[in-house]
């Protein structure tokens, strides 16, 4: 039987009711509500003097809530009731004791690049982790770096460079955030070779929702640092964290062209199983305009690619693919509006990748500058749905051509990215519940379907629809997803199982007995 | 049917329309000092979208440098920097500034010149002026191009601090200009409405005039650190980003350059820091420009940020004006 909406609402915190969304539900069916109850401010002004106790400076005026209302998505809206900027680990320990104390909801926000609500605080004390942004050591010789959590990966970057180095594997969102990424996992266009981002930390240094402060990593309090990476924000404040790091590299660039989703797959898996790329993945302009970006770190992985693996990929260069999309056209007339999107998308993003500040020589400088700037410059919007599928090798063309299907019914325009990730056995215990497939093997692979909001404003009844086709498809197919915390919440118990779910709550009602920490996100 | 293919330049949008990608944090001298979204654009634009008044955000808007970097990062085109200036001037005029009124309807009330009778002028800033002998080798240096009696300077702090500019004053400012062909403006701010205010002319900053000139480039070393001045660079990036990287490729010196490309001011004052009338603490933000470089020089386009990096750094620092061979030109 389906509960009530009001049900769920009165539940305890951390419970997850069955979805209300069947396989074949769109309009007209009653669905989980999108935000969260908002708390109710029991014991607020207690919590307050208790922060003002400790010197730690809480504010409450509209316009520093204000300031977080909503994410990145720009589809769940809520207001804090005080900010608190996070300065040190010495000051988030006494602010999660005492939300421990009063049971006050403590929402952290990195980068605020959640699209679900996930870093939007319905209530309670919203810690803004980018008051922890410092670099605080670089060793060159060890190819480490310790940051604090709330910096932002463009930022470390910016530090990395002044030292020759560079991150290993980042989202291509220059605002992104360190601990946010590592609790979610992270992918890159070098995540086939290198992993997820989450892959990379080292160890962390945590606050967790008792407000103890711990070092952790494979070695040391393991279970825990099994738990926060990866782990949305459930089991601890990401304050500090090391890293792998590399010298820096610019990048040798290489675009194919496809008509086909599933040809493009199929080569990218190619690429990737032979390890003959440091870098692949694939973007699409139209679901008939796919392109397949591999590049290089050396001359001498480039010319072995030419060698060895160019000739067999199916994808055309951009002449060829020109030619291509001729022929495709010149035989159905009736789609020339079709042609007509394509040329303009391309005369508009083309320079972009191009711009001769980042182009030398042939080499792509501070990509993740070109990518996230044409990123936001193209596909930003205040209102953005990114629902994903993550899935085994052998299932992702299917979830892709799925995808895309759903996508077209409901939208003129979107894109789709699509990257593999490099799966580290060792890390099975970081990946259990988490965006890596239960069923995936050597890699996982994910890709976004982002619809372009093309100046329309839509409902959120029609975006939830849509995430809800996208996300009935990783439940049949058994695979899981980047988000799905939040507004997507609902889908917990259906993709990963009750054992799994059942099992998970017991350690955050263990570790977070007032469940304070990322309420709603998850639990 | 060519203006069909022409690319028309998107129109400027408002804090409404802010995404919150925060990609203006990423190059706020503020932010980077404070670490605080509310004193930033994000910050600004996301309390106007919850509506908030100048009033409520009137103390986060004066924290402002202005030094423009967010704009050319902004993926939406948002107008930030005349946004954060019409806020300014929605708040009451400093009591500070009380005779900059005073002062606007003295220069209103000068003598308007004569027509120039050449096509370029230099406008220099205060800094420049007080250092007349950098003025004088720079109207050299640029083929003795006459300097212009009427400042602007009295404009400049009227707009960056949001006070009105009497009507009559701004003609009197701009009546000489309007026969000009080129103007070479050393205050950016200034460089950025003359824009606005003479299409028609050429308006370009003082550090892409000596820049461009043969004297100046060969005195340029690989291991120099080149201060480009960010109002300038920034009013006019798209253009001036490839400038500087021909400069870069064609000398091998280094930028104070981030990974976008976006200007790093050696100071973070704002207006009343740059007054002298609150404490200002340069050496963070000195020492973050500094950072990590392997240089033996520091060539500034702007005297203002000389003394900063005097201080902050143990290495020599010159104007660009004193690059060029003495025996050359003086």
């Amino acid at each position: 039987m389906i509960p009530e909406t009001s049900d769920l609402a009165l539940a305890e915190p951390g419970a997850i009711g069955p979805c209300h969304v069947g396989s074949d539900a769109l309009l007209g069916i009653k669905r989980q509500q999108t935000n969260p109850t908002r708390w109710n401010g029991q014991s607020w002004l207690e919590f307050a003097a208790a922060l003002r106790d400790c010197d730690i400076e809480l504010r409450e005026n509209t316009a520093a809530c204000g300031t977080f209302a909503t994410d990145a998505g720009g589809t769940a809206y809520g207001l804090p009731h005080g900010v608190v900027i996070a300065r040190s680990a010495a000051q988030v320990s006494p602010l999660l004791k005492a939300a421990q104390q009063f049971r006050v909801p403590v929402t952290v926000r990195g980068g605020g690049l959640t699209t679900e609500g996930e870093s939007v605080a319905f209530g309670g004390v919203l810690l803004d982790m980018t008051g922890m942004s410092r670099v605080l050591h670089v060793d060159t010789d060890a190819l480490t770096v310790r940051t604090e959590g709330g910096i932002f990966w463009h930022s470390l970057a910016e530090e990395l460079r002044r030292h020759g180095m560079d991150y290993l594997s980042a989202p291509l969102n220059l605002t992104s955030s360190v601990g946010g990424t590592l609790g979610v996992g992270g992918i890159d266009v070098n995540s086939p070779r290198l992993g997820c981002s989450a892959d990379q930390a080292l160890s962390v240094q945590v606050v967790t929702p008792r407000g103890d402060i711990v070092e952790c990593s494979d070695t040391q309090n393991a279970e825990l640092f099994q738990r926060v990476i990866l782990g949305y924000g459930q089991f601890g404040v990401i304050t500090e964290a090391t890293l792998k790091i590399r010298r820096y590299t610019p990048l040798r660039m290489h675009y194919f062209y496809y008509d086909s989703l599933r040809t493009a797959v199929e080569d990218m898996q190619l690429l990737n199983r032979n390890d003959a790329s440091d870098y692949s993945g694939i973007l699409t302009i139209m679901d008939c305009a796919v392109n397949l970006l591999v590049a290089f770190d050396s001359d001498e992985r480039e010319a072995a690619f030419r060698a060895n693996w160019q000739p067999h990929l199916r994808g055309h260069g951009e002449p060829g693919f020109a030619m291509c999309m001729l022929r495709r056209y010149a035989l159905r007339p009736w789609k020339l509006p079709e042609a007509w999107f394509l040329y303009q998308r391309k005369r508009e993003l083309f320079p972009e990748f191009r711009r001769s500040e980042y182009m030398r020589d042939g080499l792509m400088y501070d990509r993740t500058v070109v990518f996230s700037r044409a990123v936001w410059k193209f596909w930003g919007s205040k209102q953005m749905v990114i629902p994903d599928l993550a899935t085994s090798a052998e299932k992702f063309v299917e979830a892709v051509e799925r995808g895309n299907a759903v996508c077209r019914s409901y939208f003129p325009h979107y894109t789709l990215y699509m990257v593999g990730i490099k799966l580290r056995q060792e890390h099975k215990p970081h990946y259990e519940m988490s965006c890596i497939p239960a069923d995936a093997k050597e890699w996982a692979y994910g890709c976004e379907f982002e619809p372009m909001m093309d100046g329309q404003v839509y409902s959120r009844d029609y975006l939830q629809s849509f995430k809800n086709a996208i996300y009935d498809i990783g439940v049949e197919l058994g695979g899981s997803y980047y988000r799905f915390g939040g507004m997507m919440k609902g889908y917990i118990r259906r993709v990963f199982g009750d054992e799994v779910v059942d099992r998970h709550l017991a350690m955050k009602r263990e570790a977070d007995p007032a469940m304070i920490l990322n309420r709603d996100v998850i639990f | 049917m060519l203006s069909f293919f022409k690319k028309t330049p998107a129109a400027r949008k408002s804090y409404n329309d802010c995404s919150g990608c925060s990609l203006c944090l990423l190059v706020c001298p503020v932010w980077r000092r404070s670490r605080d979204i509310s004193l930033t654009p994000h910050g600004h634009a996301k309390a106007m979208q919850h509506g908030l008044s100048a009033a409520d955000v009137a103390a986060s808007v004066e924290h402002c440098t202005l030094c423009m970097a967010c704009e050319p990062v902004c993926p939406e085109n948002i107008d930030i920097i005349g946004m954060i200036l019409e806020l300014r001037h929605q708040l009451d005029t400093p009591t500070w500034l009380h005779d900059l009124q005073a002062r606007m309807q003295e220069r209103a009330a000068r003598p308007v010149a004569s027509a120039p009778s050449f096509s370029t002028m230099l406008l220099p800033d205060q800094a420049l002026h007080a250092r007349a002998d950098i003025l004088a080798r720079i109207a050299v240096l640029l083929g003795s191009v006459p300097i212009s009696d009427d400042d602007g300077s009295d404009i400049s702090l009227a707009l960056e601090s949001g006070t009105v500019i009497p009507e009559q004053r701004l003609q009197r400012f701009l009546s000489p200009l309007r026969q000009l062909k080129k103007i070479i403006v050393a205050d950016g701010l200034l460089l950025r409405h003359l824009k606005q205010w003479l299409p028609k002319a050429n308006c370009i900053g003082l550090g892409e005039a000596l820049s461009g000139h043969a004297d100046v480039r060969r005195g340029l070393r690989a291991t120099d650190l080149y201060l480009i001045e960010p109002r300038a660079y920034h009013s006019d990036y798209q253009r001036l980003v490839k400038h500087y990287d021909r400069l870069r490729v064609a000398h091998g010196c280094t930028f104070n350059l981030d990974l976008q490309r976006i200007a790093i001011p050696a100071t973070a004052r704002n207006l009343p820091q740059r007054l002298g009338l609150a404490a200002s603490n340069d050496d963070e933000q000195a020492r973050w420009v500094l950072h990590g470089r392997n240089i033996t020089r520091i060539v500034v386009e702007s005297l203002e940020e000389r003394a900063a990096l005097e201080k902050a750094s143990g290495f020599p620092v010159v104007h660009m004006a004193e690059l060029a061979d003495d025996s050359a030109q003086f």
